[in-house]
């Protein structure tokens, strides 16, 4: 059996990384909700908004929370830019999506990744970087709480609530939730398609590079032009679990992967198969589950 | 009522070219220096691998990011049979492609349920599960891998990967121009539609699938043999699902000539920045920035796209 401090200590730690792995999904998990395309390059927006992050700490000396709002700014841009450059040929005056248009984005954003990830290694060069930002740990019993991970742990919930807020109370949530749903009816009601796809694709975009610049805290010396093709098929498995377009989704997705990959270990079970076993569970939830976890 | 038969009094000029091409290159390779011999292996490897992603994702429009799973199976398949059974390099690549086909038709079995997005991400996170288990297995050399002392020996490897692309044309042409062809269309347009019009479609899925899974298995195990070495770096490696499906989409997914075209586009800048300081590791971006305008502006590859702006050649290419 277990040591149970050890099983309390890396349930501690595997819900603070849950939390960050909810965050960095949560941009593809708008995106895929509200357009339905499914952005294989959200790897590399996640690697650009932790190199962003990096430069913002290197040259201004910012911390990575405090660049948290500076990369969601840079990705609501890069969103626009995205939508309008990218989707907006594939997407414009279609009322449903059909799954043609969905492989065609696929396999653009796929073309977008391995541009984005290459010339990422030639310019940054393979070298592993990262930001000198560790608080001190809290100490609560036996089980030492790093603060810095505390930290991105609270702002992620906060985020996930915040945009679950924006999408059921306000007006342009509404609007966004809406064309998710019925492209057409939404038009009839006075919702400009374009707009609502642009809005949202940029909030995914500007939440996906936030998420990338918490990611730093746990990659003290860890950030590579490769790191989106870690990242990218956890997203991918945290939102399928949770279900595309429902934002606790993301946090109950990623809740599930961190627990998974930190806690089998303190079982004997190496950490790779942990890691093996954390994507596998897709397999069942696509079976039994098809519309995700959460109701 | 059965489907006629799809007449096709004679074949087409692109399988004639084809089977020329490959004619003289396996007359000629003998005769040529060592190093163009070599050039020839690694081009005839990613051909077959093109051709047999080109059976899946090709024909039924099923994307797989995870085919890398079965090259790596077919290496290990090798490694495992050369350095434990005592095989020979060849039976190695029966083999190969055996445990290929068996784990497709495994992983097709549930994974072929899910259709587009989901599809592909499960192939993803099957071969990063994958990849992240076998180097755990103490009987396939843990993340050591596997040695062969093989030695060099060019001109069976040539003949190897050589008779398995000419099996994957003359398949792919049998296919595409059979009565199997009516049903891969229907499923490639409308799965359900085709399923309401008696399209077996799970079971011509599944066999696609086991085909595609064989002849990668093979052409991963050959791969393994020109590197007479088997690691999980490069058994299992995610840049080769991603060549495989750049050529088929830039070629053209689902044609005859499609996967040999977008071979040659691939293989060439992966073979000449190699050789260019200041563009290497480029090549990556450079294929991507194709797929992407590919997708973008030609969804059907260079073989659709001739096919259907230009009318006179479509007698010639398809």
């Amino acid at each position: 059996m277990a040591d149970l401090g050890l099983v309390a200590a890396d349930l501690v730690v595997g819900l603070m990384l849950g939390c960050v792995f909810a965050v960095i999904a949560h941009g593809l998990n708008v995106i895929w909700g509200v357009t339905k395309v499914v952005n294989v390059a959200h790897g590399e927006f996640i690697m650009l908004g932790a190199y962003g992050a990096y430069y913002l700490n290197l040259y201004l000396g910012f911390n990575p929370l405090l660049s948290v709002p500076v990369d969601a700014a840079i990705g609501i841009g890069v969103g626009f830019l995205f939508y309008f450059g990218l989707l907006h040929r594939e997407l414009r005056g279609k009322e449903t999506i059909t799954r043609e248009s969905e492989m065609v984005t696929l396999v653009a954003t796929f073309g977008l990744s391995l541009i984005l990830s290459n010339v990422a290694l030639a310019i940054f060069k393979g070298d592993a970087v990262g930001i000198r930002w560790a608080p001190e740990t809290l100490a609560l019993g036996p089980v030492g709480v790093p603060l810095g991970g505390l930290y991105v742990a609270i702002s992620s919930v906060a985020i996930i609530a915040i945009s679950d807020l924006f999408l059921s109370r306000t007006y342009l949530g509404n609007a966004i939730r809406a064309y998710s749903q019925d492209i057409g009816a939404a038009q009839l009601m006075g919702i400009n398609p374009t707009r609502i796809a642009a809005i949202a694709t940029a909030i995914g975009f500007g939440l996906t590079m936030a998420g990338g610049a918490l990611l730093t805290v746990w990659l003290p010396v860890g950030i590579t032009p490769l790191i989106g093709s870690t990242y990218a098929p956890i997203s991918f498995v945290i939102v399928v679990l949770g279900g595309p377009g429902k934002m606790w989704g993301s946090l109950l997705g990623g809740l599930t992967l961190g627990i998974l990959i930190d806690v089998l270990p303190a079982f004997g079970i190496s950490t790779s198969i942990a890691v093996a076993v954390a994507f596998l569970i897709l397999i069942p939830v696509l079976l039994f589950a098809r519309e995700g976890i959460l109701r | 009522m059965r489907i006629p038969r799809m007449r096709f009094p004679t074949f087409g000029p692109t399988l004639y070219g084809l089977a020329l091409l490959m004619v003289v290159l396996g007359i000629a390779t003998p005769f040529l220096p060592i190093v163009a011999k070599v050039q020839l292996i690694n081009f005839l490897l990613f051909v077959g691998l093109a051709y047999a992603l080109n059976f899946i994702t090709g024909l039924t429009g099923y994307v797989s990011f995870g085919h890398a799973i079965f090259m790596g199976i077919g290496a290990y398949a090798l490694g495992g049979g050369i350095d434990r059974l005592g095989f020979p390099p060849l039976l190695g690549v029966f083999l190969g492609a055996g445990l290929g086909a068996a784990f497709a038709v495994g992983i097709g079995l549930v994974t072929l349920r899910f259709r587009g997005v989901y599809f592909a991400i499960t192939t993803l996170v099957l071969f990063l599960a994958a990849k992240n288990i076998v180097p755990e297995i103490s009987q396939l050399g843990e993340g050591g891998g596997i040695f062969m002392n093989l030695g060099f020996q060019p001109l069976a490897q040539f003949y190897t990967i050589w008779a398995i692309v000419v099996i994957e044309i003359g398949l792919t042409y049998w296919v595409t121009h059979g009565r199997l062809g009516y049903g891969l269309r229907a499923i490639k347009s409308d799965e359900d539609v085709a399923k309401t019009v008696g399209v077996n479609a799970s079971r011509l899925k599944l066999s696609l699938f086991g085909i595609s899974g064989m002849f990668t298995g093979a052409t991963g195990a050959v791969y393994a043999w020109t590197l007479s070495a088997v690691l999980p770096e490069t058994g299992f490696d995610i840049t080769f699902s991603l060549r495989m499906l750049a050529m088929i989409i830039i070629g053209g997914a689902g044609t005859l000539l499609g996967p040999f075209l977008g071979a040659i586009i691939v293989y060439v800048p992966y073979n000449y920045f190699q050789t260019v300081q200041s563009l290497l590791g480029l090549q990556l971006a450079v294929i991507g920035a194709l797929v992407l305008l590919i997708a973008l502006f030609i969804p059907t590859g260079i073989v659709g796209t001739v096919r259907r702006y230009v009318p006179f050649l479509r007698r010639y290419i398809e």
